[in-house]
């Protein structure tokens, strides 16, 4: 039999009060989601220093430490090696093992024991499991780490959402190595197999039956960081949207809604378009907006930010996934809100008040594209960057893979090529503007073998 | 004034034997400022590459060209060779101060004593290249050129250092076109993998 036993995801900690700073970390299954929305605020704190949580391969901190520049906050960066200029600016920089979350937030509450933090931030995946165990410990504002742990671990997120009654796929965790007829409890196919806790649809590959499964699962089980098991899910039909939220005392409000009008179908979920706003029905906006804060409510979410993944079959919307951060690699530049601010001033703004600071985005539709991966092999150039920049309704091209460098495409790819941001009245000229100026980029890829191109699922 | 020791003359002479270029001139043009200071370019040119408004310098068996950009940089400068077990080369020495501006002099001494010593051990550098209305113009390289910390760098070393020093200084913009930089020190990725308390 190779399905593993259930999970259990753990109680919550204390939550956050900023009259209250603790002095060491708190304990597990002090408090619940629902005591933490009714947490008292004291606003009368000064802001001291706000510490952003990034591993040194993020896409993210550029972002946020031009939001931190342009609020005037001190900021410290955490990152899991040292910067390069560490030495010139303690006080801004702090190393710790990202291997070891408990550690590294014990380091973090020693550092605010010298310089007193008012906010900590996890820029992306990676650190916000460290972020929420510091930001517990020392009685600051962050989504609770039990409700971290279950949104980033794919399968407990299914069986959270399931144990409250929210819709979902059939599911099951597998083994890697189990072999697909010892799969009795298997969801049925057509099934999407994801890997516990790779993010931005790495390792995530369909399957139409038992041969595609078990080629599937071999291909996995090949790529560092997918772990020894996997789930395995019922594949949903239907359009895929993404929810750029906010929450504050459990309580979500939609920052944006973006299409994906390119399908996503498989055999591998390479992600492209994103415009927002939504062109679908007000009443499915609706819905869908309802769907992710039952998610949040299902898994404890309570301060912080969430980027959810839902798709939209005939009888209503179905979450795929939700992460406890924003937006990832570099789409957040697609966003900007009320008085030019961008989503990590937003986001900034909420660790530091404890509470929404309530901008809207602009009326404008906008776009981006994450370029898609043409091919594996080594990139040699890319031409007509200068045209795309020109073309109309374009904001910025980006290439974000140097010359010279692999390119590897899904599921093993764990790069973005680029991204292309577009801004226009209406999003179906968002979107004609940025498919235009894909057209226009041609991407000059040196063949190589790719490892495991000769497995398809 | 530029002088060529015996040293240079007979190594350029030399080399314009064994190339078979006799008869060529010798520029000698300061192509800008980098890490070690002035960066020097020597190079034989036709007659088709001189200009009207070069200087010229006799050096014995050749001439020496420097257009007035670089001469105005480069008045009282000595070329010369050098040859040991570990090296040879061309050495210039120029008396000529790289900035004349004494706030572009502090800001290249934090450049040379506190921050490019730091960057190269992630092999990188920072290059000043201009100081206007309190505004320094830099540009990164070789490890820091598309680094995904670059913003880190630049924000919370670079830019607090050198206000810290040089607190005359209102901005520090940085011109480097990163999307072309091919040895980034930290490379972005996606998610590293599963968080270890997932």
């Amino acid at each position: 039999m190779a399905w593993a036993p259930r999970h259990t995801p753990e109680t919550t900690i204390a939550p956050w009060s900023r009259g209250h700073r603790s002095t060491g970390p708190a304990r597990a299954g002090d408090s619940s989601p629902a005591d933490a929305a009714r947490a008292p605020l004291d606003y009368s704190l000064p802001v001291h220093r706000l510490l952003l949580v990034v591993t040194t391969r993020s896409y993210r901190a550029g972002a946020f430490v031009d939001a931190a520049r342009a609020l005037g906050l001190p900021l410290t960066v955490a990152s899991e090696r040292a910067q390069a200029l560490a030495g010139l600016h303690p006080e801004g920089h702090l190393v710790i093992d990202a291997s070891h979350p408990r550690a590294a937030a014990d380091a973090i509450v020693r550092f605010a024991a010298h310089q007193p933090l008012s906010a900590i931030v996890a820029a992306d995946d990676d650190g916000v499991a460290i972020a929420a165990a510091a930001a517990a410990a020392l009685g600051l504002p962050h989504h609770p780490l039990a409700a971290v742990r279950a949104a980033r671990d794919k399968h407990a997120m299914r069986e959270t959402l399931a144990a409250a009654g929210v819709p979902g796929p059939a599911f099951a965790r597998v083994s890697l190595s189990a072999p697909v007829a010892d799969m009795a409890d298997a969801p049925g196919f057509p099934c999407v197999v994801k890997p516990l806790g790779l993010s931005m649809s790495r390792g995530v590959m369909r399957a139409g039956d038992p041969a595609e499964l078990a080629r599937a699962l071999e291909r996995l089980s090949r790529l560092p960081g997918a772990g020894a098991e996997a789930l395995v899910e019922r594949y949903v039909t239907g359009p895929e949207v993404a929810l750029e939220g906010l929450v504050t005392r459990g309580r979500l409000r939609t920052l944006a809604l973006f299409d994906k009008p390119d399908p996503l179908e498989g055999p591998t979920f390479e992600e492209t378009i994103y415009v927002t706003p939504s062109r679908l029905p007000a009443g499915t906006r609706r819905a869908v907006e309802g769907m992710a804060q039952r998610v949040v409510t299902a898994l404890g979410l309570v301060h912080g930010p969430v980027h959810a993944e839902l798709r939209i079959p005939p009888a209503g919307p179905i979450p795929i996934e939700i992460a406890p951060r924003s937006i990832g690699g570099l789409c957040s530049r697609a966003l900007r809100f009320a008085g030019g601010a961008t989503l990590e001033q937003v986001l900034l703004q909420h660790a530091l008040q404890g509470e929404d600071p309530g901008q809207v985005r602009e009326a404008q539709a906008a776009g981006v594209m994450m370029i898609p991966i043409p091919a594996a092999g080594t990139l040699r150039g890319v031409q007509g960057l200068d045209a795309a920049r020109a073309s109309p309704g374009i904001d910025e091209v980006r290439i974000t893979i140097p010359v010279g460098d692999r390119v590897v495409p899904l599921p093993e790819g764990d790069r973005y090529l680029g991204f292309v941001f577009a801004r226009a009245p209406e999003p179906a000229a968002a979107e004609a503007a940025l498919r235009a100026a894909h057209r226009l980029l041609t991407f000059d890829i040196e063949p190589v073998p790719a490892r495991g191109a000769s497995i398809r699922p | 004034m530029i002088t060529v020791t015996a040293l240079a003359r007979d190594k350029v002479l030399a080399l314009l034997k064994s190339e078979g270029r006799q008869g060529l001139a010798l520029r000698f043009a300061i192509d800008g400022r980098g890490p070690g200071g002035w960066q020097y370019r020597l190079g034989f040119v036709g007659p088709e590459e001189r200009r009207g408004d070069d200087h010229v310098f006799e050096a014995g068996g050749f001439e020496l060209l420097a257009d007035p950009d670089t001469f105005a940089h480069a008045d009282g400068t000595t070329i010369d060779f050098v040859e040991t077990p570990e090296q040879s080369g061309f050495k210039i020495d120029n008396p000529n101060p790289v900035w004349g501006d004494p706030l572009a002099q502090a800001v290249q001494k934090v450049l040379d004593e506190d921050i490019n010593p730091a960057v190269a051990s992630h092999g990188g550098f920072v290059t000043l290249l201009d100081v206007k209305d309190q505004v320094v113009y830099i540009q990164l390289g070789g490890g820091c050129q598309g680094c995904g910390m670059v913003d880190v760098t630049l924000k919370q070393g670079i830019e607090v250092r050198i206000k810290e020093v040089v607190p005359e200084v209102r901005a520090i913009v940085d011109t480097t076109d990163h999307a072309g930089g091919r040895n980034p020190y930290y490379r972005p990725a996606k998610g590293t993998g599963a968080s270890p308390w997932s």
